[in-house]
C-alpha cells in the first residue's frame, strides 16, 4: 500500500515537475509544495525545530499563539512564564506578513484548494486536492481570520525552519496535531516580523 | 654676559628634562584604561581557560566564544579591528584580583554579578551579557515539563557549591522531597547521571547544555526551562574609571539595540542609509554619541560590522547555530519573550 502510494506520489511529482519546468527558469522553483509526496514520518528534525517547553515572558494570556517569522518558531503561551515552542516553515521573502488574527476554523486532514493567486504564480498546482498523507496541508489546518492563510501540517518535514511557503505557517504533522488538540476556535494568534530598517 | 647666558641655558634644560620626565611618568602611570589601551594598541581580556561556547582556544590558539566575541566587540569599537583583543586566561579564584591589579582591562569571563563582588573588590559590572541560572537536565523519555514535576527525584549534584544550597532552598520552598546524590568532581556527577543513577542533574543552565554534549546519547536528554537561581553573567571593569566603563557598557547595549532595530552585520551598509531616527542614532548618521564616548562617530557600526549584533553573537556561539543549542529563553529581547533590555540611545 505504502509502496503504491509512494509510486503514485512520485508519478504526480514527476508530472508536476515536467509541467513546472518552464517556470523553473523564470522564477525560483517552489520546493515547498510537492503535492502527492507522502510525508516521511521517520524524518528527524534538528533540535532547533523540535517541540519543546521554553522560558517565555509575555503580556499575552496563556493559550495565545505567537508566531515569530524571523525565528521560524511558533509559541503557544503557557502559564508561569513558559511557552511550548514548535519549529515552523514560513513564507518566502515577500510573502511574509504580520498582524493579529483569530483561529476561525479547524479541519483534520484538510482538502486543498490553492487560492487563485497561487495558481497564477504556480500554474502546475492542482486546482483541488483531497485531504490525505500526500496533501501539502498535512494532517491538520487552522484557519487564520478571514485570510487565505493557515497554520497547517506538511508532507515536506524537511522544509521546517525554512522560508518557502506562500504565507502559510507549516508544522510537521505530529506537531500540528499536538497544537490542534490544544487550541480551540477563537484562539488569538499574533504574527510578528522583524523590524524594518 | 656669557655667564648669564649659560646659566639660563642650564635652567631651561633642567626645566625641559623635568617636564619631559613628568610627562613620561604621567603617561606611564595614567590609570585611565582607555588611554592605556589605545597606547598599547590592544585590549587585554581576562577570559575562562576553556568553557565551550563562552571562551575556548583551539589547538592553534584561536579563541572563540560568547565572552571572547564581546571583548572583540570592545576592540572593534576602539580600533575598528576585532583582532586587537588579546586573551589572558584566568582562574576563577584569581580573576577579580588580576583585574584589580591591572593585569587585564576587562574581565569577560562568565562571572556572576553580585553585590559583594562589586563591594569587596572595588569593581563594577556594567551590564548583564547573559542571564544564567540553576536548572535541571532530565531524560527526554520522562516527559517532565517543569522542575515542579521533580518531587521524590534522585538529584545528581556537585558537592560544596551554591548549586547545592539553591537546590535545598527550592525543594523546601515547594514542599518537595528529594534524594541527594553528590560527588566532589563534576565528571563523577555527570557519569552518575549518564549511567542512570539519578533522575535529574542540576547545575547552571549554560553548563547543563555543555555537559549534555558529553552524554552517551545527547539527544535523549533535555534541559527544563525553569531557573531556580539568579546568575546574571556580566563583563567586569574597575571602579572609578568611568570613561572605560561607559565604553564597555554601551558596546553591549549597542549590540542589543542593533538586534532590536533589525541591524545586522549583513545589512549594516543598508542601515547606514536608513532614515529611521533610532537607526540613524545607532549608526552615527545622526548625533555624536561616539565622539562623546571618546571614540568615533561610527563606533557602533564597527562593532556590528566586525562582530555582529547581540543575537548574531548569541546564535553563533551558544544558540541554535552552535553546538550547544541553548534556546534564547530569558536572553531573548524584552519585546519578544525575554528580559534582555537596553536603554535607548538618544
Amino acid at each position: 500500500m505504502t509502496d503504491f502510494r509512494r509510486l503514485t506520489g512520485a508519478f504526480v511529482a514527476a508530472i508536476g515537475l515536467i509541467l513546472s519546468a518552464p517556470q523553473a527558469f523564470a522564477q525560483q522553483p517552489d520546493r515547498g509544495d510537492e503535492p502527492g509526496l507522502v510525508a516521511d514520518d521517520s524524518y528527524e528534525l534538528d533540535p532547533e525545530w523540535q517541540k519543546q517547553v521554553v522560558y517565555y515572558r509575555t503580556t499575552e494570556a496563556p493559550g495565545t499563539i505567537i508566531i515569530s517569522t524571523t525565528e521560524r518558531h511558533l509559541y503557544l503561551v503557557q502559564p508561569g512564564g513558559r511557552a511550548i515552542r514548535y519549529g515552523i516553515g514560513v513564507g518566502r521573502d515577500g510573502f511574509q506578513w504580520q498582524g493579529l488574527v483569530n483561529i476561525t476554523n479547524k479541519k483534520e486532514w484538510p482538502d486543498w484548494t490553492p487560492p487563485s493567486e497561487m495558481i497564477q504564480r504556480q500554474p502546475y498546482l492542482p486546482r483541488f486536492m483531497a485531504g490525505g498523507p500526500g496533501n501539502p496541508l498535512g494532517a491538520r489546518a487552522m484557519y487564520l481570520g478571514t485570510t487565505v492563510y493557515r497554520i497547517h501540517g506538511t508532507n515536506r518535514p524537511d522544509t521546517i525552519g525554512t522560508k518557502v511557503s506562500s504565507g502559510c505557517f507549516r508544522l510537521v504533522n505530529n506537531d500540528v496535531a499536538d497544537l490542534y488538540d490544544r487550541v480551540p476556535v477563537g484562539t488569538k494568534v499574533v504574527i510578528r516580523q522583524k523590524p524594518e530598517l | 654676559m656669557m655667564r648669564t647666558f649659560r646659566g639660563g641655558l642650564l635652567i631651561g634644560l633642567a626645566v625641559a628634562v623635568l617636564v619631559g620626565a613628568l610627562a613620561v611618568i604621567y603617561e606611564f602611570y595614567d590609570t585611565r584604561t582607555l588611554k592605556r589601551t589605545v597606547r598599547r594598541g590592544e585590549v587585554l581580556c581576562g577570559v575562562n581557560k576553556g568553557l565551550p561556547g563562552f571562551s575556548i582556544p583551539d589547538d592553534k590558539g584561536n579563541w572563540t566564544g560568547f565572552d571572547v566575541d564581546f571583548c572583540r566587540a570592545v576592540a572593534a569599537a576602539i580600533f575598528d579591528d576585532p583582532s586587537k583583543a588579546r586573551f589572558v586566561p584566568l582562574d576563577a579564584s584569581e580573576r577579580f584580583k588580576e583585574l584589580q591589579s591591572r593585569k587585564v582591562d576587562i574581565l569577560s569571563r562568565n562571572s556572576t554579578w553580585s553585590m559583594s563582588r562589586e563591594l569587596d573588590y572595588d569593581l563594577y559590572f556594567p551590564a548583564v551579557a547573559y542571564y544564567d541560572g540553576e536548572g535541571f537536565m532530565v531524560p527526554r523519555s520522562r516527559n517532565k515539563e517543569t522542575s515542579l514535576d521533580l518531587a521524590d527525584s534522585k538529584v545528581c549534584v556537585q558537592a560544596g557549591t551554591t548549586t547545592l544550597l539553591n537546590l535545598a532552598d527550592y525543594f523546601r520552598a515547594n514542599n518537595m522531597k528529594y534524594e541527594l546524590v553528590k560527588f566532589d568532581k563534576l565528571e563523577d556527577v555527570v557519569k552518575a547521571y549518564d549511567t542512570g543513577k539519578c533522575d535529574t542533574l542540576t547545575a547552571d543552565v549554560s553548563q547543563l547544555y555543555a555537559l549534555r554534549l558529553n552524554m552517551s546519547k545527547p539527544g535523549d536528554h533535555m534541559i527544563l526551562p525553569d531557573m531556580i537561581s539568579k546568575e546574571p553573567l556580566a563583563p567586569v571593569v574597575r571602579q572609578r574609571d568611568d570613561d572605560w566603563m561607559m565604553i564597555v557598557k554601551w558596546t553591549l547595549y549597542a549590540m542589543i539595540n542593533a538586534e532590536e532595530l533589525g541591524v545586522t552585520s549583513e545589512n549594516i551598509d543598508e542601515a547606514l542609509k536608513s532614515k529611521k531616527p533610532e537607526v540613524m542614532r545607532l549608526v552615527g548618521t545622526e548625533g555624536s554619541y561616539g565622539e562623546q564616548l571618546g571614540l568615533t562617530k561610527d563606533w557602533a557600526v564597527r562593532i556590528i560590522r566586525r562582530v555582529g549584533n547581540y543575537g548574531e553573537m548569541y546564535e553563533r556561539n551558544i544558540g541554535e547555530k552552535s553546538q550547544l543549542k541553548i534556546p534564547r529563553g530569558m536572553n531573548q529581547l524584552w519585546n519578544v519573550g525575554g528580559v534582555q533590555y537596553a536603554p535607548p540611545m538618544r
